[in-house]
């Protein structure tokens, strides 16, 4: 895929240190405005290294280049990659007890757009994501992530995104731990995000969600690398014949490239 | 420097008390003569008191001698105080040490027979409301320490306000005390008779690096009164004092103490509720945030003194800075007091590296049909909520100061509306200062 200009993101020779440990042992990718891409890989893979990292997580060391619509980002802290549209759905989304969820929407609303939403405004918008999500409506004064079910979560997270309008969205297993109905929630919710100006990674260990997506890209990720890319297909032949025909393609043990071991 | 390490007050820094003294004091307030005889009582008192033991957890956090002023007169002021309106309150009162409270109230309140008057023309209020203490079997000068003698003995500014029975106070008793200008001892006398209710909103402020204050309150809720005590101290900076506030609760009374400390250098908080009479309540919701080099130490006590009594703490810190906030927390359930429940929790933030907290709860259970619990957190800030607001593009002031507000909402979310918004208004005002924080 060549760049034409519309690329909303992509990194290149994308490092990433725990420590003196490399995780991430040089990346490149590209997605454009209406791609959705799957980055599909193993447990213990890296992947979810990778998705805090380009979100800036603190706790990591990164060389390369990261870019987002067209501009750098990787020296910005996470809150300026996400004002400037990038979004990362949480494999594990965190707890904030005492801070309601209308209340937190509408601060993240307000710094993604630069500037205080409008009560009104910001209520109708609101209103109109979670009936689209078919969110219960008692959500808005819950506190957030509080006490929420695997699910709830992760819808919360589809809201989120939605209603953030990123330019390139970022999904870390939004998948994992969720029955058939919420599956569907979430794979409309990243066939609607993915449009004119916006680009999806869905980040997964699972063919299964991809199923209702319909990637454009499928990447496979293992021991930080990606040994390889290509169309749907590629998706179907990781379900029928699991991963370890790749690994050893590639060279790796089956075991180095999950190197920690299962994790869900 | 040796904190928690006992030490008596250096020689001479206990405020000298002599006859001229109480003499001069008395000529200030205007008394009369048998609050006179109080005053020398107290003056008695505060002579023989030991200084406080700095061994027991009550005074393990703080030195006394940093609250005490140097002298107990104040200096003759010559500044002019607007009088107090009564706008959405049934009285307000501006005190200032060594002045005549200055009272408005609420011509419908004043009908339904709210008192609000100088502590030193509250003669007969006082000696009804002694009788009536004694007649209650409620006994007197109960566990006095250093600072209460010491306002028993040289307040110089004083306030009664009584609430008949049966009256229903519809706005609340504002009392402003400005620390600025000298020692200010002020002390106030709350008196709520059989089923009477009241808000009583005892609000501390003003003042700078040279204001002492050393403030008590007497807190009376005779048998199925409803009081609401709100403790707020915003001072300035530099300010440094003591707050005591005792109340008493009887038969299926219910009170509600809210403590709010923000202001000041260093300040220490005694509240103290005794549920005297069967079926009484007592609450105390608190929150503190502190910044810079301020320290906070609070101390409760429930005594359950009757049977089928409750009572209830929930008290949060917030420390910033090099902040600190101590709490002592003491629940006594005396052997009458059977079929009671008593509950403490005292939680603590912590926003940086330099900030600290501590807590101690403490219980003495002598009858065994109770129920009783108490739970106590210290915790710094949790990195992983901080990177999940940061993810959603709140800066890490606002990913700060929204992780406060929720640590502090189910607290606050316990108060009765008016009183809610007007704490949160004064934690908005400390949450904006909050801020300069590297990402």
């Amino acid at each position: 895929m060549s760049s034409n200009g519309d690329a909303v993101f992509s990194c290149h020779g994308l490092r990433v240190f725990v420590g003196d440990k490399e995780i991430v042992k040089g990346v490149d990718l590209e997605v454009r405005a209406g791609e959705k891409h799957a980055l599909m890989g193993p447990n213990g893979s890296g992947k979810s290294t990778l998705a805090s990292a380009l979100m800036g997580h603190p706790g990591y060391r990164v060389e390369g280049e990261i870019l987002l619509g067209g501009e750098r980002v990787d020296h910005l802290p996470p809150h300026e990659r996400a004002r400037r549209g990038m979004f990362l759905g949480f494999q594990y989304p965190v707890a904030v007890p005492g801070v309601s969820v209308a209340n937190f929407l509408r601060a993240a609303v307000s710094a993604r757009r630069g500037a205080d939403v409008p009560v009104r405004e910001f209520r109708q918008q609101m209103q109109a994501a979670f009936a689209e999500l078919q969110v219960p409506k008692d959500f808005v004064s819950r506190y957030l992530n509080d006490g929420f079910s695997g699910g709830e979560k992760k819808r919360l997270e589809i809201l989120q995104m939605l209603m953030l309008t990123p330019v390139f969205a970022l999904l870390d297993e939004t998948d994992s731990g969720l029955d058939i109905d919420a599956l569907k929630v979430v794979a409309e919710g990243v066939n609607k995000a993915a449009g004119p100006a916006t680009g999806v990674l869905m980040v997964t260990h699972y063919q299964r969600i991809l199923n209702y997506m319909k990637p454009d890209r499928v990447h496979v990720f293992m021991d930080g690398r990606i040994v390889r890319a290509g169309g749907p297909e590629l998706a179907h032949e990781l379900e029928a014949r699991g991963y370890d025909w790749i690994a050893r393609e590639v060279g790796l043990e089956p075991a180095a490239a999950a190197a920690e071991g299962s994790r869900s | 420097m040796a904190d928690a390490a006992h030490r008596d007050i250096p020689a001479g820094r206990r405020p000298a008390l002599t006859g001229d003294d109480l003499a001069a004091l008395a000529g200030l307030t205007g008394e009369s003569p048998a609050l006179s005889v109080r005053r020398r009582a107290a003056a008695d008192r505060y002579a023989a008191v030991a200084d406080p033991d700095r061994v027991t957890h009550l005074w393990r956090f703080t030195d006394p001698a940093h609250l005490l002023p140097e002298a107990v007169q104040p200096p003759p002021s010559g500044a002019a105080h607007a009088a107090p309106h009564t706008l959405g309150a049934a009285a307000r009162v501006l005190m200032v040490a060594g002045l005549r409270p200055l009272v408005a109230t609420d011509l419908k309140a004043l009908a339904a027979g709210l008192v609000v008057k100088p502590l030193a023309e509250a003669e007969e209020e006082l000696a009804a409301l002694c009788d009536r203490q004694r007649a209650a079997g409620a006994e007197d000068g109960d566990e006095e320490g250093l600072f209460q003698a010491l306002n028993g003995a040289a307040w110089n500014t004083g306030l009664y306000v009584g609430v008949p029975p049966g009256t229903v106070l519809a706005e609340p008793v504002h009392v402003l005390i400005d620390a600025t200008g000298g020692p200010t001892l002020p002390r106030l006398v709350v008196d709520l008779g059989e089923g009477a209710q009241a808000v009583v909103v005892e609000e501390h402020n003003g003042g700078d690096a040279g204001s002492r204050v050393v403030a008590a309150s007497e807190l009376h809720a005779a048998a199925g009164a409803r009081l609401r005590h709100v403790l707020v101290q915003t001072w300035g900076e530099g300010v440094c004092g003591h707050l005591t506030a005792r109340a008493r609760a009887g038969r299926d009374a219910d009170v509600l103490t809210v403590f709010a400390s923000f202001g000041g250098e260093r300040s220490k908080v005694e509240l103290a509720t005794d549920l005297a009479g069967e079926g009484a309540r007592s609450e105390m919701i608190g929150v503190v945030m502190g910044s810079g080099r301020q320290r906070f130490d609070h101390h409760t006590r429930h005594r359950h003194l009757a049977g089928r009594t409750w009572s209830n703490i929930d008290f949060k810190a917030v420390a910033d800075g090099s902040a600190r906030s101590s709490y002592t927390g003491l629940i006594r359930i005396e052997q009458d007091a059977r079929g009671s429940e008593a509950f403490q929790e005292n939680r603590n933030l912590l926003l940086s590296d330099g900030s600290r907290a501590d807590s101690i709860p403490e219980l003495e259970i002598l009858n065994q049909d109770v129920g009783c619990s108490h739970g106590a957190t210290v915790s710094p800030v949790d990195p992983a909520q901080v990177f999940y607001l940061q993810s959603r593009g709140l800066d890490p002031d606002e990913a700060l100061r929204l992780i406060v507000r929720g640590f502090l909402e189910k607290t606050l979310g316990r108060l009765p509306e008016d009183l809610r918004e007007r704490l949160e208004t004064l934690v908005g005002t400390r949450l904006a200062a909050l801020q300069g924080r590297s990402s």
